[in-house]
């Protein structure tokens, strides 16, 4: 229950943000292209703006993160939740013309995922797509929200197509142009035409809206402030992304006053304060209590004497860190974490990513998937590795019960250092002047269906 | 060693001596004069490094002064003092350093934390100590870096704006291997910087990377340096080459505390300064070749002077000390009478001559001699035949005056002496026959102990039979001993032997022993004939071999000369000891048969 009201507080308060840029225009025209920058790849996951305008999952988070229906149109559960079925929505067409059906839907379900899947079996009956599994699976319908199983078909073309809003229409010159899907079962977009610009820096992205050469540029939760500071205008989530270390419990680290003495080590305050300027928040725990609605009380503040004294005074063997080495803030953050770890006695090793052999200490940024605590804590189980930790509980009983059951899972994820949670982290787009009436949903994808573009001037 | 090798070695090692002295005294004053050059080198190396040195500094310090003016660091340090925040700039320090080239820069707090670090991004909120020293000079400072190492730097430090709560910078380019080789050198020096991952340790290196030289070579002279703290000189030696080599100069780079932060090696290859000196050491072994050519040559020469001749006298000298007296030196006409060598061979030959004519003269006297001694021999042994023979024909003369029956009587009497006496003159006549007359031997393998056992058979059992005091005693291996020899020659000489020390022991008052004995030793075989005779005097054993010579009374002294024949034609020698009254020892030494030695 208490879950439930947060995330309606939360959406309150996001819409009530949002307010000002929707009230700026009522009458919204059709026309024009919106120009959207990217500084990765335009189809990577979990960050990427683009994904959700061109493909779309069994269901989906609204603004106010309620689940809603997506080209699933309801679904239901029986034998406990060990067996769901969701009912395909008719006459919606893939990118490709190819009608969308339960079959087609079940196969590129399995093609999304290979292992640790929150199903035993998906398969097509009739018009519905089916799940089973020995375990129960509560979290379901929002799992499948999720960035990870958006329905991507295999086109004609030999790419792939997707029933989202927006379908790709050409690419040039790191130019990708998206057209709007005029047959869309919610109904065509406002704007006629997405141009994504791919591979630009934050700073030249930030140039191109100030001069009104770009519509929706990206804002890193460590520039956040600064894009404030510029007045730039800023379209900000909730904290949706979760900065942590995954602690490998065999190896170097398998004893675990040892990784509780490096949870203990790391100076949260600092990366917070200036990393991030304070934006995001410190955490200890998992999932934020925005989402899940519950929190519990973990030390953060760092202990350096504690750390030291959990560690012993035997020299531990050398401990690896490794980092995604293309991420310039996630290197930074590497960087102070092996020096607080020095500072309590650890003779840290920097490794590359995907090296021979894994890291002792991996630094993670992961998303949050909105919805129910246990969605949330069950995507984080596969985004880290499996043997981080063991799947959370899943058993069929009230949310609230569900609810108890996850918080006491997290504390003893977090009592054992088997991840040390750091920080959560919004996402956040600037954009430029013309755009109305675009919002994003809790998730933080763009929602472009009520927005459109100011006529030139 | 002969006289020619002697006046060789001399010739040589006085070549050599000088020539190696010579040799010597030129090498060492080339290696002083190089070492000077090198010295003038280091010297101008030394201060163009320290000029380079200065200049980077002042170069680092202008930059950093332009980094601290520009629009941007002041707008920073103005927020920063404004609003107290500072995360918003923590990447901004690599931006400056990358825009500006320098190795190192950080921002640094009013609070002197640092704000933002180009080197260590994440060392953001630390100390920076550097800021607590006097601004405006440059220094060399030791900087931590992410990796765990430490490099070396050229700093400055400057304050951005006038606000006390502004920020500071501090700044610098790092010193390295890769700085110092952009130094200009002469040919042949090179420039090596010598860094520390933790100055109080002598420990690692991270020295250049050279094809010949390695971190370690100059190891030694570097810690040298850090240790003392003042600049040392060594020789490395690269190879086993000598001219694999270099002169090394370490000069330490300290901090303002006087803490040696780097040290760096200016090597100078030794090769030119090596080659020179080979090319002299070889020059000098040229010319000590040829001296010892020159050195053969001249000896060789003097010895056809001087060492020839006295060769040849030596050689003349051996040939007269084995007998061949008439041997003389050859005397080149064209030297005869000019030095002294010649009238040594002269005089020589000369003396040769002398003791040939001598030995002549001897050798006659001798023969005279003996003539005599064999005349008076044989008188004495003729007279004693012909004075019986005498008394009997004036006896039968003077028997003519009596009856008939009578001179019957006398008459057979006389002629029975006339015979026995004219017998006994055959046998004295036969005697001196038979040695004139000596048989060659005919050389058979037989066994000397055989022989010696023949003897003591026959003459044990004639004593014993004419009731003799005499006691034989008979002593041999268990085994034969092979000689070549003739059987019945080498009895009738043994016999002599026994006879005589038979003869020696007859009318002695006590039991006589005669011992007869055979051994071998080596190749040489020994048969022995002691007696416990009167023994000889000393004179007596001197002559006892010479023929005619004998002290019996009826001896004709001719028994031991006999033996002494017997035993020189059977390539053997004879000897004896004897002292009077103690008995005599006749020894007889026989090559032992080929084939036949002593068996241990």
């Amino acid at each position: 229950m208490f879950q439930r009201f947060a995330v309606k507080s939360a959406t309150a308060l996001l819409l009530a943000a949002s307010l000002p840029i929707a009230n700026a225009r009522t009458r919204p025209h059709y026309g024009g292209t919106l120009r959207i920058e990217t500084q990765a790849d335009a189809w990577q996951r979990f960050a990427s703006p683009v994904r959700r305008l061109v493909f779309e999952g069994l269901t989906r988070v609204d603004g106010a993160g309620g689940l809603r229906p997506a080209l699933a149109t309801e679904w239901k559960s029986d034998s406990e939740e060990h067996r769901w079925r969701f009912q395909v929505r008719t006459g919606v067409h893939f990118h490709d013309a190819s009608a969308v059906t339960a079959t087609a839907l079940a196969g590129a379900l399995q093609q999304s995922c290979t292992e640790n899947c929150p199903w035993t079996v998906v398969r097509a009956v009739g018009t519905e797509v089916v799940f089973t599994s020995d375990a129960a699976m509560p979290n379901l319908p929002a799992l499948l929200a999720g960035d990870a199983f958006l329905i991507q078909h295999p086109s004609s073309n030999g790419g792939v197509d997707g029933t989202g809003p927006f379908e790709v229409s050409g690419f040039s010159n790191g130019v990708i142009t998206l057209k709007a899907n005029v047959d869309h079962w919610a109904g065509r977009p406002f704007v006629d035409a997405i141009e994504v610009r791919t591979r630009r820096s934050i700073a030249d992205q930030w140039a191109d809206v100030e001069a009104a050469r770009a519509d929706i540029v990206e804002v890193p939760a460590e520039k956040l402030r600064q894009a404030k500071q510029q007045r730039l205008t800023v379209l900000e989530s909730r904290s949706v992304e979760l900065l942590a270390l995954q602690v490998r419990s065999t190896g170097a680290l398998s004893n675990v006053n040892l990784r509780r003495a490096v949870a203990c080590a790391v100076d949260r305050g600092a990366l917070f304060n200036v990393i991030f300027q304070k934006e995001g928040e410190v955490t200890g725990s998992l999932t934020p209590h925005w989402m899940t609605g519950y929190s519990f009380l973990f030390p953060l503040e760092r202990d350096l004497n504690k750390a030291q004294a959990l560690r012993g005074g035997a020299a531990p063997p050398v401990v690896t860190l490794s980092a995604d080495s293309s991420d310039a803030t996630l290197q930074l953050i590497a960087g102070r974490i092996e020096l607080n770890l020095r500072e309590a006695g650890f003779n840290v090793q920097p490794v590359q990513k995907g090296g021979r052999q894994e890291a002792d200490l991996i630094l993670k940024m992961l998303p949050l998937e909105v919805g129910e605590s246990g969605a949330a804590v069950e995507s984080l189980q596969r985004a880290f590795d499996a043997h981080a930790f063991s799947k959370p509980p899943m058993t069929s009983v009230t949310a609230e019960e569900q609810a108890q059951a996850m918080l006491r899972f997290e504390r003893e994820v977090v009592a054992n250092a088997a991840v040390i949670p750091l920080l959560y982290l919004p996402r956040a787009y600037g954009i430029g002047s013309r755009v109305r009436d675009i919002h994003l949903n809790l998730d933080a994808s763009i929602d472009l269906a009520d927005s459109s573009l100011e006529e030139s001037k | 060693m002969s006289l020619r090798q002697k006046l060789l070695l001399m010739f040589s090692l006085t070549v050599i001596v000088s020539v190696a002295t010579v040799g010597w005294t030129v090498s060492m004053r080339v290696r002083k004069v190089f070492d000077q050059l090198y010295q003038q080198q280091t010297a101008q190396l030394v201060n163009q490094f320290q000029s380079e040195l200065d200049q980077r500094a002042k170069g680092v310090a202008d930059t950093l002064s332009s980094v601290a003016g520009s629009e941007r660091m002041l707008r920073i340090s103005q927020e920063v003092a404004l609003t107290g925040e500072s995360g918003a700039y923590v990447t901004d320090a690599g931006s400056f350093a990358h825009e500006n080239h320098l190795d190192y820069l950080e921002i640094v707090g009013a609070d002197g934390n640092i704000i933002s670090s180009s080197q260590w991004p994440a060392r953001f909120g630390y100390h920076e100590p550097a800021i607590d020293g006097p601004p405006g000079h440059s220094f060399l400072k030791l900087e931590d870096m992410p990796d765990g190492g430490v490099s070396v730097g050229l700093f400055a430090v400057r304050k951005v704006g006038n606000s006390e709560s502004g920020v500071t910078l501090v700044g610098g380019r790092s010193l390295d291997q890769a700085s110092v080789s952009e130094l200009p050198l002469p040919p042949g020096t090179s420039l090596y910087f010598y860094g520390s991952e933790d100055v109080s340790s002598s420990g690692s290196l991270n020295g250049p990377p050279d094809k010949l030289l390695n971190a370690s070579a100059f190891q030694g002279v570097v810690q040298r340096v850090r240790a003392s703290g003042a600049p040392a000189s060594s020789i490395i030696y690269i190879t086993r080459d000598r001219a694999d080599s270099v002169n090394a100069t370490a000069i330490p780079l300290k901090s303002d505390k006087g803490q040696v932060l780097a040290v760096v090696v200016i090597a100078t290859a030794r090769r030119g300064m090596v080659e020179v000196q080979n090319h002299i050491r070889s020059i000098a072994f040229g010319i000590a070749s040829g001296g010892i050519l020159f050195a053969i040559a001249a000896s060789l020469w003097i010895a056809s002077r001087v060492s020839r001749p006295i060769e040849e006298l030596a050689a003349v000298s051996e040939s007269v000390a084995a007998g061949q007296w008439d041997a003389q030196v050859k005397i080149e006409r064209r030297w005869l009478g000019k030095d002294e060598i010649s009238v040594l061979q002269e005089s020589y030959n000369h003396m040769t001559g002398q003791l040939v004519s001598q030995r002549d003269k001897l050798v006659q006297t001798e023969r005279v001699a003996a003539w005599r001694e064999l005349a008076r021999r044989l008188a004495h042994e003729l007279k004693n035949p012909l004075f019986p023979l005498q008394l009997t024909v004036e006896n039968l003369i003077r028997a003519r005056q009596l009856d008939q029956g009578e001179f019957d009587e006398v008459f057979q009497e006389s002629t029975r002496t006339l015979g026995m006496e004219i017998a006994n003159l055959k046998t004295i006549i036969g005697r001196f026959s038979d040695f004139s007359r000596m048989p060659k031997p005919e050389f058979d393998r037989i066994d000397a102990c055989e022989a010696m056992r023949r003897v003591f058979t026959l003459y044990s059992a004639a004593s014993q039979e004419h009731g003799s005091h005499i006691q034989f005693k008979l002593d041999l291996p268990g085994r034969t001993i092979l000689i070549s020899a003739d059987a019945e020659l080498l009895h009738r000489a043994l016999s002599n032997l026994v006879l005589n020390a038979m003869d020696s022991m007859e009318d002695m008052d006590t039991d006589g022993i005669l011992n007869l004995s055979v051994f071998m030793t080596g190749a040489k075989v020994f048969m022995r004939i002691a007696d416990s005779g009167k023994g000889m005097s000393a004179e007596e054993r001197d002559r006892i071999f010479t023929p005619y010579y004998t002290t019996k009374e009826f001896g004709t002294g001719l028994g031991l000369a006999i033996v002494q024949s017997v035993v020189a034609d059977h390539h053997g020698t004879i000897s004896v000891e004897s002292s009077e009254g103690r008995g005599s020892a006749f020894m007889i030494e026989f090559p032992a048969a080929p084939g036949e030695e002593e068996t241990a």
